[in-house]
């Protein structure tokens, strides 16, 4: 009961301080701005074309929409454990009640919370889109965005992760950098060699598609953007198997880095 | 309330802390000194549980340390060598925080107490981030006592102060003490130790050296205790009758003053007053000239001298 608490009040205090800063609005700006910019060259397509072949026009917005809020979630985690470290803050944390459980369960509340609250926006944004463009505002995108929340956890628990492992602010947000972009080049790269017939790649190239294809399937199962994508896919393939199944791989997902990024800090500890 | 049991860390191979045995008994301010580089600062974070020992044990309040004891960590307050704040918080709303991470029953009267005790109460809406350090410094002594603690860990709790600060905040601790809290201090600043600590340990090299009352440890470093004696008349006359006495190594005589080098296996205060008194004089002062702690610190970290018996505080 007393760790609750102890988590309660971590929760409050930081959710309530990023809840004021201007960054957070700022994400939550610029994703609503792409994702306006892209709506208004599928409207304009429309009008030239007087034709609409999607069933869920409104899904790739609010897809680009996620990335950036999740992008600003994962720095945002990717950073919290390894700022308090560097500042020194931790340690003080820890001359107490606090224990790494509870911080990091607490942190992983805070930022879930905020991107529940960025989702929030998004849905009066997406409506109030439906509304002007007679889009419509479909159940299907009621539970791509119940869906988000489950995968913004993926994002949040992804990032305390690499925060856990990192003792400055500068190597959280490099770390970051480095995965994320080995896991878009690694898709690229994969999604490249596809794009050859299978008679025109040489044998050694042939072997490296294979060993690509392997590494871009445990990719799959590790970045969370990956999550992100197979999440909204179900949504669209009206399957509520899969559906649930992927809130599932999601709440796994989640539960398993949460569990590493506490063994880390407990093995690493306050110091920088 | 601290024993720590064999107590060593090693970092890639280098021992920081040695088989290191302390005892910090209750009601006790107990100074733990030691030069730069010592094994000071790894110990306590030994004791607080925040790095793991390579080998040895450390008991709490009675309880053996194991990783994220919350229970026993709510029953001591810590102040660090370096603060560290959330600098966009103002002093109240930082309390605050605590108070409930503590559960602090009357927290905003408590907070009062406080920061009146420190002399930070007029700066109590002002941000962390413009407080200086010495200000911090007692923002955290304030936060240390918040919950009123069973021990205090404090290391170096007056670097950062100036003098009117420094007696503010030994007033403090003093006070704090005679509510019966336990104390536990670590400094460079020996005059302060001294002033404080009724006990000390001094640790060199990450063993330890001496752990003992202060006076003790002073005694034990030195084969001879100076006295400084004013008599009632010219004490010429003694010079032959006090080179026969066995406590007495050696002695000066300048008019009715009377220095004299005594023996130290006890305290032999009593038998010069009575050799003096049979001898017709009257004892106007006496004094003990005293090693300071400084010297004593100098002398035992220097040379490496081990103050303990055999089997004792090092393993």
């Amino acid at each position: 009961m007393r760790t609750f608490r102890v988590m309660k009040t971590l929760f409050k205090r930081d959710f309530l301080y990023s809840l004021y800063s201007l960054g957070y609005y700022v994400a939550i700006f610029a994703s609503f701005f792409v994702s306006s910019f892209i709506l208004k060259n599928f409207l304009d397509s429309i009008g030239e074309e007087d034709i609409l072949v999607s069933a869920y026009p409104l899904n790739y917005p609010l897809y680009i929409t996620l990335v950036i809020i999740s992008l600003y979630l994962v720095i945002l985690s990717g950073i919290s454990i390894s700022r308090e470290r560097e500042q020194g803050t931790l340690e003080v944390l820890f001359y107490g009640p606090v224990t790494p459980g509870s911080f990091l369960w607490g942190k992983y509340l805070k930022d879930l919370c905020l991107g529940m609250v960025a989702l929030g926006f998004t849905a009066v944004y997406f409506y109030l889109v439906s509304l002007f463009t007679n889009l419509g505002f479909t159940l299907g995108l009621v539970k791509a965005l119940i869906m988000s929340v489950f995968l913004l956890s993926c994002v949040v628990s992804f990032g305390l992760f690499i925060s856990s492992l990192t003792g400055r602010i500068r190597s959280s947000v490099l770390a970051l950098v480095a995965i994320l972009g080995a896991f878009l080049a690694i898709q690229l790269g994969y999604n490249a060699l596809l794009g050859f017939e299978k008679e025109s790649l040489s044998v050694p190239m042939l072997y490296v598609r294979q060993a690509m294809s392997y590494v871009f399937r445990g990719i799959s199962w590790i970045s969370p953007f990956a999550y992100l994508s197979r999440g909204l896919d179900s949504v669209v393939l009206e399957n509520p198997f899969l559906y649930v199944v992927n809130i599932g791989y999601a709440v796994v997902y989640s539960l398993v880095f949460m569990f590493l990024s506490v063994y880390v800090m407990n093995k690493k500890g306050v110091k920088a | 309330m601290i024993q720590t049991v064999n107590l060593t860390k090693e970092f890639n191979g280098f021992k920081a802390v040695d088989n290191l045995n302390l005892r910090v008994e209750k009601g006790d301010i107990y100074g733990f000194l030691g030069p730069n580089g010592a094994g000071k600062t790894t110990t306590i974070m030994m004791i607080l549980g925040l790095i793991p020992p390579t080998s040895g044990k450390v008991f709490l309040l009675g309880e053996e340390l194991k990783p994220n004891n919350v229970e026993v960590k709510r029953r001591i307050g810590v102040v660090s060598e370096n603060q560290y704040f959330y600098k966009e918080m103002t002093a109240e709303e930082y309390l605050t925080f605590f108070g409930e991470l503590y559960e602090v029953p009357n927290v905003h009267r408590r907070i009062d107490e406080l920061l009146e005790a420190v002399g930070l109460r007029n700066d109590r809406n002002k941000k962390l981030g413009a407080y200086s350090k010495g200000m911090q410094q007692k923002l955290a002594f304030a936060r240390a006592l918040l919950h009123d603690p069973e021990l205090l860990i404090l290391d170096e709790p007056v670097a950062n102060l100036d003098p009117t600060s420094i007696k503010q905040i030994r007033d403090l601790i003093e006070e704090e003490n005679r509510r019966g809290r336990t104390v536990f201090v670590s400094s460079h600043l020996l005059s302060e130790v001294e002033r404080l600590c009724k006990k000390v340990a001094i640790i060199n090299r990450g063993k330890l050296l001496a752990e003992d009352t202060m006076d003790n440890i002073k005694r034990r470093l030195t084969d001879t205790i100076h006295m400084e004696i004013e008599l009632s008349a010219n004490a010429e006359s003694l010079s032959t009758s006090l080179s026969e006495l066995p406590f007495v190594k050696g002695f000066t005589v300048e008019g009715n003053r009377l220095e004299v080098h005594l023996k130290t296996e006890r305290d032999y205060r009593l038998d010069l007053s009575r050799f003096l008194y049979e001898k017709g004089f009257l004892v106007l002062t006496m004094k003990t000239k005293e090693m300071s702690l400084e010297e004593a610190f100098i002398t035992i970290t220097q040379q490496n001298i081990s103050l303990l018996a055999q089997g004792e505080g090092n393993a």
